[in-house]
């Protein structure tokens, strides 16, 4: 049990819908296991399309929601038997995420500063002004950007691409080991996406965070990911290193959702949808 | 109904050349406050044309233009946008200038019937609160001219095309899947067989396997009605396998345009390059390098070119002239005074 960063065992979540006639069960996560090590940061991808329960599984791994059947355990210990303040207070110290859509995230009418500041005062200890915008500071430049290119700005004076540096950049600021990110691309720039991206890798190797990568995006999977699973219908139907699983898929689905990604032609190959 | 009327109702089947002729075009939001002036030029200096029996591609990041050039042609325009220059030619309007311009009883004739429109959110197309049924015979009734039952039978047989079934007019929007209602919105935006479909981003908010399906039926469609498309999206994976002609769009201005294929194989402009080059691909662990800067505000755009910021390529005089757009190829025209360099660069 020593050594495991975060470990899933078995877990499934069920949602009921609908009143005491006309109760419908929904499956979304069924019986998951895996187990990230702490000696080897790494990046783990979960893969699916929508309605596949990847989103569900960051809710429960945020602890956000709690699983209906099986246990969570981060760092040994169930979240199940988190209790009071100060335990929630640690672990989400150390279990940070962050979302898919970046402007959705920041209120429009409040200066992104203000949350890095919160961030740092609240789960860096950091006390006092200077304190403070040091660690803002020390965690923007981690993202490739400065506390003076941010300082003062408004949501909506950024790019796409920089605001989703801003919110790595507040969820790095409280000193995590594991960073939950859910499709955090998807919102950004194809052009932009290959830097963020890059972040992650840079993250891994010289912080030594761990990063729960979910995404549709089977490229950018490839690219960074040392471990895969892929998921549909709430079940994992494949999972591996992530060269191996995408180099050569075996479950159907997989094929499927290999097959559907559109890459830039090789010359002289036909495209898919032509004349 | 005058003569010239009964005209654009007819279907100009033997009209020669582009469907639509988009030349010089200026549009630019406009706030005058307080006495202040304030000028976004989003769409800044744009000529292109949409041929006959084509889709024709526009790539370029977010705030590049590419939704205010759409509107634009597609004659929705509010302030405080408006054209301040140029002039967009369709085939099935001759004499007039642009659906805008156009007295507002011809624009009702020309729109759905040979223009229509299809949107990212294919939600916030379809009204909530009336069956999809009810929207076909909003839009599309009063062009085709059938009866009821007559009516009816068009549009189940059109909803065939992208394999839906008939009993989903019955049904609310929300009660289908997010790719059923984008299926829903391309039969309606092609139901009355129109000589040209705008789609902006109508894939971007679906998931791959279901971007695929929706794709490889638009294409069909397009196929079967000759209808010409201007298909808008960032995604350069779409581009490469649908689309015929690509332009690509930079803060207001179109770089570089070419068949698809010599686009992806022969980059001519700094900017295209990068967007080919940053696509991450399976089985290729080349690193992929990310562009430095951020997109120029198009309220105080860059001197010169306005991609020379952030080029690996740019000389002093890129600072300075804005570069033209000129014919490099059969079909291949690019601005960039290096693209002679560009090319030979691996």
């Amino acid at each position: 049990m020593i050594g495991a960063l975060l470990e899933l065992d078995r877990v499934s979540m069920t949602y009921t819908r609908g009143g005491l006639l006309s109760r419908t069960r929904v499956e979304a996560v069924i019986d998951v296991s895996f187990r990230l090590e702490a000696a080897k940061p790494e990046i783990f991808s979960i893969i699916g399309e929508s309605g596949s329960g990847k989103s569900t599984l960051a809710r429960i791994v945020l602890a956000l929601q709690a699983p209906t059947q099986g246990a969570v355990r981060f760092k040994g210990k169930d979240l199940a038997q988190m209790r009071g303040d100060v335990e929630r207070h640690a672990f989400m110290a150390a279990v940070q995420p962050v979302f898919q859509n970046p402007f959705e995230v920041f209120n429009p009418l409040k200066r992104l500063d203000r949350y890095l500041y919160a961030t740092c005062k609240r789960f860096a200890g950091a006390q006092g002004e200077t304190a403070v915008q040091a660690a803002a500071d020390t965690a923007l430049r981690q993202v490739g950007l400065s506390l003076a290119e941010v300082r003062g700005r408004y949501p909506h004076e950024l790019s796409g691409g920089q605001l989703q540096r801003v919110a790595i950049a507040r969820a790095l600021a409280s000193g995590p080991s594991l960073l939950i990110a859910d499709e955090p691309v998807s919102m950004v720039d194809a052009s932009l996406r290959a830097s963020i991206v890059n972040l992650f890798r840079k993250l891994r190797d010289e912080l030594g965070l761990s990063i729960v990568y979910i995404t549709h995006d089977l490229a950018t999977a490839y690219s960074i990911s040392d471990r895969i699973i892929i998921m549909q219908k709430g079940r994992v139907v494949e999972s591996g290193a992530a060269r191996t699983v995408l180099a050569n898929p075996q479950h159907p689905y997989s094929k499927t959702l290999k097959d559907a990604v559109l890459e830039p032609l090789a010359p002289g190959a036909r495209p898919l949808f032509a004349r | 109904m005058s003569a010239a009327m009964q005209n654009f109702a007819a279907r100009p089947e033997a009209a020669e050349g582009p469907v639509v002729a988009v030349r010089d075009l200026r549009a630019w939001y406009r706030l005058r406050l307080f006495g202040v002036d304030r000028e976004v030029k989003a769409v800044d200096g744009i000529t292109f044309e949409v041929r006959r029996d084509e889709i024709y591609g526009l790539a370029g990041e977010s705030s590049s233009g590419k939704s205010t050039l759409v509107k634009t042609i597609a004659g929705a325009i509010k302030p405080p946008l408006e054209i301040v220059d140029g002039e967009i030619k369709f085939s099935f309007m001759p004499g007039t200038k642009g659906l805008s311009r156009a007295p507002p009883e011809i624009a009702a004739r020309v729109r759905w019937r040979h223009l229509s429109y299809v949107m990212q959110g294919s939600m916030s197309v379809l009204n909530p609160v009336r069956r999809v049924g009810a929207s076909f015979v909003d839009f599309a009734a009063r062009h085709m001219g059938l009866d009821k039952a007559g009516f009816e039978a068009a549009v189940i047989a059109h909803l065939a095309r992208v394999n839906l079934p008939g009993s989903v007019l019955m049904a609310y929007p929300h009660e289908l899947s997010g790719g059923m209602r984008q299926r829903v919105a391309i039969a309606l935006a092609t139901i009355c067989r129109p000589d040209f479909v705008i789609a902006d981003e109508p894939t971007t908010a679906l998931d791959v396997v279901v971007q695929k399906d929706v794709l490889g039926m638009f294409r069909s469609i397009q196929r079967e009605m000759g209808s010409s498309v201007l298909f808008v999206t960032h995604d350069m994976g779409v581009h490469a396998h649908l689309t015929d002609r690509l332009g690509i769009m930079y803060a207001g201005r179109l770089v570089e345009e070419a068949r698809t294929p010599d686009l992806f194989a022969r980059p001519r402009h700094p900017y295209t390059r990068h967007l080919i080059h940053s696509l991450p691909s399976i089985g290729d662990d080349k690193p992929r390098i990310g562009l430095e800067g951020s997109p120029p505000s198009l309220a105080s755009p860059p001197s010169g070119c306005r991609f020379h910021p952030r080029c690996a390529f740019a000389a002093e005089r890129c600072r300075v002239e804005v570069p033209p757009m000129e014919s490099v190829g059969p079909d291949h025209r690019v601005a960039c005074f290096e693209k002679d360099r560009v090319e030979v660069t691996p």
